[in-house]
């Protein structure tokens, strides 16, 4: 296999995750402190699907997550004394989660905190400050999944807001009237597939539509005529599993281009070979691979973006289908 | 980030960079530093504003100040202004955000901001019989319907631009037609039929021009047939106009349309993949009135060929022929 000479170099992706933290000298650390929580669960997740979650202290992850925590509006900042907001929230439950630390939270504020954000028309905002997005409903399902009180979600609410956003094309958008994004048909599938209601999705059309994101160079792209970038590999193929059509894309040139875009200096996987790599784009393209069944790699919910059998175990497995894992 | 070029830099340049971003991280942290110990005292006073003006025209992704700065104008210095006195500082945080907008055009957090600024204008300048008490909420709602012009201009595939679009057309106190709407996504077109935002926009505008029996639905689908085909001439490699086609051929069953478009000469992939569609939907939903036989193996031939042309998606193909003709 081609691979062989272009492989996924996992010691420097996990070294590099370990020295993100350790930038504090670099301004541009800072100027990213309000995507902090973010960033963690990323830097997390990925060594989680390269099988070295050791590489980043537990504890100290946790403590920082519970510094984050907001006592006024009982939700996540990004980063201490930063406002609650719906992203990071989400990113703290994951990382806690992750780590078998959910006992450091106090659920039922979390879940008034997020249930507090659900508008009349069924979206969800990101916080007082009322930005409404699609990607807020995903969180608020996902996060509600994760503690176990969907129950407590007005469901035909939040599906219908979804079902509005579905477009000519079979994806869907940002809010009602918003044209189809991988990044948002991600969300909307990730939370039907949770809510059980796939049969609101134009199952034909959609993945049709997804198939045409991947570009000559076989790297996929989030609407068409635009550019390829690493991040589409998980949205669109997450997207894909949850529709059981992962066999629309090349896999072949897909798992190329990803490990294309690696820097085999300072380890990292960027948006396109070439460009400067950041721990977003390591995560997505290491999940990424590990859908496409790429060896060494360990498997990922495509729904929740977390260790497959992590999910499995809390019983929140649905019926996604990634390719089979290939051996060496 | 996205689209930063990785730089092979000497050890003396990394440093060198480095000596001059220490000051630079000096002076943000003293400033970040301030800015949120003020939040925290909740100082919400004129002063405490310029600091945020000056830390989020550094950091404009910053959400908490944004958050900050709207608490300042309205639990500080709002109720201690006049209408005409909220009206300007609002205008001030409208250049503001258009200051950040033009260095930074997909910023959720900038684009919240404007739209709240736009949602608190107060009533005036009139009042009660004198003059039009949502006078400048007209002025203020008109201008960004212009502004969102211009930056779509610059980009017109910018999703954050086309949102605020469709929230300013909905806030306008005295609404567009819609058929203006419609004008304006012909003008986007005509000057680049590869843009799909536009094209989506368009699918949004008449599906309500249809619905609401303003425009007559069999009429309209000849001219957009017209435009469509006359953008597939064009540019026949272009995905957008074969989507958007397929979703005006999806909601009509006009036979006539298909067989003409059955006599496409193009080699195009998007000719061919739409023909085994259209194909199947005469098998489906006309088969009493069409050669069965000849059209299974035309889809089969078409099918062949997009095997070739197309390898990379040849799993969709193989599916298509194994379960759905």
């Amino acid at each position: 296999m081609s691979h062989e000479t272009n492989p996924l170099l996992i010691p420097l992706h996990v070294s590099y995750i370990q020295n993100l933290g350790k930038n504090k000298n670099d301004l541009i650390y800072h100027l990213t402190a309000h995507l902090r929580m973010n960033a963690i669960y990323w830097g997390l997740t990925a060594l989680c699907t390269m099988n070295h979650r050791e590489a980043l202290d537990r504890d100290e992850m946790i403590d920082y997550v519970m510094s984050c925590w907001d006592e006024e509006t009982g939700g996540f900042g990004a980063h201490p004394d930063h406002d609650a907001h719906i992203l990071s929230t989400l990113s703290a439950i994951q990382i806690l989660v992750t780590q078998d630390a959910i006992g450091r939270l106090d659920i039922d504020r979390v879940v008034k905190f997020i249930l507090s954000l659900q508008q009349p028309s069924g979206v969800f905002a990101g916080d007082s400050f009322g930005e409404i997005d699609t990607r807020f409903s995903y969180i608020a399902v996902n996060a509600l999944s994760l503690l176990g009180r969907l129950g407590d979600l007005d469901v035909e609410k939040t599906v219908s807001y979804i079902a509005q956003c579905r477009n000519f094309d079979g994806g869907f958008g940002s809010r009602i009237g918003a044209e189809s994004h991988a990044g948002q048909v991600f969300v909307c599938c990730a939370a039907l597939t949770i809510l059980d209601r796939l049969d609101e999705i134009d199952t034909p059309t959609l993945s049709w539509w997804l198939a045409e994101r991947q570009l000559p160079n076989g790297g996929l792209n989030g609407r068409p005529e635009k550019l390829e970038d690493v991040c589409y590999s998980f949205w669109v193929l997450a997207s894909l599993s949850m529709l059981k059509k992962v066999h629309y894309i090349d896999s072949d040139k897909l798992i190329s281009f990803i490990l294309s875009a690696q820097d085999p200096e300072g380890g990292g996987i960027a948006d396109r070979p070439g460009d400067m790599p950041d721990v977003f784009h390591t995560h997505f393209g290491i999940a990424g691979l590990s859908l496409l069944g790429y060896p060494g790699l360990v498997d990922i919910d495509p729904v929740y973006c977390m260790p497959a059998a992590l999910i499995e175990t809390l019983g929140l497995r649905k019926g996604w289908q990634s390719l089979e894992r290939r051996m060496r | 980030m996205h689209g930063v070029r990785r730089a092979r830099q000497t050890q003396e340049a990394l440093e060198a960079k480095r000596l001059k971003d220490q000051s630079k991280l000096r002076d943000y942290l003293a400033l970040s530093d301030d800015v949120l110990a003020r939040k925290k005292q909740k100082d919400w006073s004129r002063e405490a504003l310029r600091a945020t003006t000056q830390l989020l025209q550094v950091n404009p992704e910053f959400y908490t100040i944004w958050n900050y700065r709207r608490h300042i104008l309205v639990n500080g210095i709002f109720p201690e202004s006049t209408p005409e006195q909220i009206q300007d500082l609002l205008k001030d945080d409208l250049s503001l955000t258009m200051a950040a907008l033009k260095i930074h055009p997909k910023v959720y957090w900038i684009w919240t901001h404007r739209g709240w600024c736009l949602n608190n204008v107060p009533s005036g300048p009139g009042v009660d019989g004198e003059g039009d008490p949502r006078g400048w909420e007209k002025e203020l709602w008109n201008q960004e319907l212009f502004v969102v012009e211009k930056l779509l201009d610059a980009d017109p595939r910018n999703f954050h631009a086309w949102s605020y679009r469709r929230v300013v057309l909905a806030s306008l106190p005295v609404s567009k037609p819609e058929t203006s709407e419609l004008a304006y996504t012909t003008r986007k077109i005509e000057s680049n039929f590869s843009n799909f935002s536009a094209w989506h926009q368009r699918s949004k505008v008449l599906s309500s021009l249809w619905s609401t029996g303003r425009l007559d639905q069999t009429k309209s689908k000849e001219e957009e047939f017209d435009l469509v085909q006359n953008a597939m001439y064009t540019d026949p490699r272009d995905q957008s106009v074969w989507i958007y086609h397929r979703w005006l051929i999806g909601s009509d069953r006009e036979i006539a349309v298909i067989q003409s478009l059955l006599e496409e000469e193009t080699h195009s992939k998007w000719c061919m993949e739409s023909l085994v569609h259209y194909k199947r939907l005469l098998l489906h939903n006309h088969a009493a009135l069409v050669d069965k036989s000849a059209l299974t193996r035309d889809c089969i031939h078409l099918l062949e060929q997009l095997r070739k042309v197309d390898p990379g998606r040849r799993a969709r193909y193989d599916e298509i022929e194994i379960t759905r003709l």
